[in-house]
């Protein structure tokens, strides 16, 4: 119970953290306003040539409600390796690990807090703007509540992919490549610039099965349209993910703890 | 005597490996070649050496942070690399550069953040903090964001925030890197109090001669890996230099200096400040004769300044002439 109270303290802190720095939450608000902006002029446009009221299932009010909350999670994501790198790199590491913490836990409760900020503001900011441009789309208690359950998963699974990717810090000299990689693939197949249905057929399965569509797909998708079958689906990749990386990131970890350099002096 | 550290025969290789081409070579440097020493409870120990010298390393290894590679090593009953979440409640720590303040919150956050970390009743923890910032003269800046805090502030804040959870054994490396005179004073006096009035075993690490000699009691000189010295500061200071600074003032007009021994540092028109090499010519001798070229109105003998001790100790350890 005291554990589960360290990392909760832990995640106010960084929430308080992060309200501090009001003049990144500002250029954030207008990134995020610019971007779907150009979102509603582009699809607005792809609509009108492909002459659908509907494309991958979904109407133009409905995408860019979709591309909204997409954008929110993707533009919410602290770069949590480039921290890992950093601790390492400069031998802060010991810092963390001379207190009676796990770094993995330490580090996902700050992230958390961190991003619990940052993803309020952009969806905050962002219904905003997508409710000037195009209006609402019909929403229930019951559908925000399925997203309310997908979303933290997503945001723990790409908590791991940053933390898995940070580790290799202890073997490379950067891994600022890693990780940039790592989020270009998040944005063009986890369908962040378009839904999955929009792929090519056969690529729809290959993509559904990756992390990246459960981080950033299917909290987007259940938000737009809900539905307790897809939920469950995504849910369930959802677990395995989470599975999958932990014991890569428990694995990895331990064996770069084990590799740790004394650094200075 | 309980033995809060006890290090026997401690060794730390690294293993380096490197490309040469299409072939690899891996060798094994010793950080830590073979240290023992052991530090009672409540002793304030300095442990210091040039860059390279295996301090960090020793530091990591009492920590918890790094494995050795043999050796016996125990801090308060634990043995660090097993126990490292264990030990780290009842053991405090300082890395000079590297902060463990949050940048964009007030100390006081950090603070209430730490009392949930390391567990700390509600009572104790304000009954410790009040202390602490009343000792440490936090008051005026424990609301201001750490990211406004003078140099000098925050590394006090630092301080008082690894002493929150009483620590028995405070780890401090490199505590008063790049603060100005009056704050790294400021800082000595604090951790030599605390040392003094809550019996904390204070571990130093510093290439700061003031540090070692406002901090410490004892020091251990490490270079290569290895213990070349260790000793009272006092005696530390003694048997490395023979050397003493003598100041006289005379009632009249400073005679010229030739004695064997002795060498002339500075003069102004009553006073000379020489330095005497005791081995050669005995103080008692030297002031003797001093005395019989010209009255005296003040006579003083000064150590020499600690840096010029620990310049010593290293050329030895270099093999160079004592």
């Amino acid at each position: 119970m005291k554990a589960i109270g360290k990392y909760t303290w832990i995640a106010y802190t960084s929430v308080r953290s992060s309200l501090a720095y009001w003049g990144e939450i500002a250029a954030r608000t207008i990134f995020m306003a610019m971007i779907l902006y150009i979102f509603m002029r582009l699809w607005t446009a792809v609509y009108e040539g492909a002459g659908a009221e509907r494309l991958g299932g979904l109407s133009l009010k409905q995408m860019l409600w979709y591309l909204m909350i997409t954008e929110a999670i993707v533009l919410s994501s602290p770069r949590v390796s480039v921290e890992v790198d950093e601790d390492v790199r400069t031998g802060r590491l010991a810092v963390q690990l001379l207190r009676p913490l796990s770094y993995a836990l330490f580090l996902m409760a700050k992230t958390f807090g961190e991003r619990a900020v940052r993803f309020t503001m952009n969806i905050l900011s962002g219904s905003i703007v997508t409710l000037v441009l195009v209006g609402p789309i019909p929403m229930s208690l019951s559908g925000l509540a399925m997203f309310a359950l997908i979303v933290p998963a997503a945001f723990a699974l790409d908590f791991l992919a940053y933390l898995f990717i940070g580790l290799f810090a202890f073997w490379l000299e950067s891994t600022a490549g890693l990780w940039i990689l790592y989020s270009r693939l998040t944005m063009l197949l986890g369908g962040m610039l378009m839904p999955i249905e929009i792929f090519p057929d056969r690529l729809q399965p290959i993509l559904r099965n990756l992390p990246f569509a459960m981080m950033v797909y299917g909290p987007a998708r259940i938000f737009v349209a809900p539905n307790a079958r897809t939920l469950l689906s995504i849910a369930v990749s959802q677990m395995w993910g989470l599975a999958a990386f932990s014991i890569a990131v428990y694995v990895i970890q331990n064996i770069a703890l084990r590799r740790i350099q004394s650094n200075g002096g | 005597m309980r033995h809060e550290v006890e290090i026997e025969n401690l060794k730390k290789n690294f293993v380096l490996k490197r490309w040469h081409g299409l072939r690899r070579s891996v060798s094994e440097v010793a950080a830590v070649d073979g240290v023992t020493l052991t530090v009672p409870a409540g002793e304030p120990v300095a442990l210091i050496g040039p860059n390279g010298a295996g301090k960090s390393t020793t530091i990591k290894m009492l920590t918890g942070i790094l494995h050795p590679t043999s050796g016996h090593l125990r801090v308060l009953g634990l043995t660090p690399w097993r126990e490292r979440r264990k030990l780290a409640y009842r053991i405090g720590a300082v890395f000079g550069q590297r902060s463990q303040l949050w940048y964009h919150l007030p100390p006081r956050d950090t603070f209430e953040l730490l009392s949930r970390i390391y567990s700390i009743r509600r009572d104790e923890f304000i009954r410790t903090r009040d202390v602490l910032v009343e000792r440490f003269g936090l008051g005026p800046f424990m609301d201001v964001p750490v990211r406004k805090l003078s140099l000098g502030e925050r590394m006090r804040a630092e301080v008082a925030a690894s002493l929150l959870h009483r620590p028995q054994v405070l780890f401090l490396d490199e505590p008063t890197i790049g603060l100005d005179v009056v704050a790294r004073q400021e800082l000595r006096d604090l951790i030599r109090e605390w040392n003094r009035k809550d019996g904390v075993t204070v571990f130093l690490t510093s290439h700061d001669a003031g540090d070692i000699e406002y901090v410490a009691e004892r020091v251990v000189v490490i270079n290569h890996g290895r213990v070349v010295v260790d000793d009272r500061v006092t005696n530390v200071r003694r048997q490395y230099l023979s050397s003493k600074i003598l100041r006289i003032q005379f009632q009249r007009a400073a005679p010229p200096v030739d004695l064997p021994g002795v060498t002339t540092l500075a003069r102004s028109e009553y006073e000379l400040k020489l330095a005497v090499d005791s081995a050669v010519a005995p103080i008692p001798e030297v002031i003797g004769q001093l005395l019989q070229l010209a009255p005296a109105a003040d006579v003083s003998v000064e150590d020499p300044p600690l840096e010029e001790v620990i310049a010593r100790i290293y050329q030895t350890a270099k093999g160079g002439p004592v």
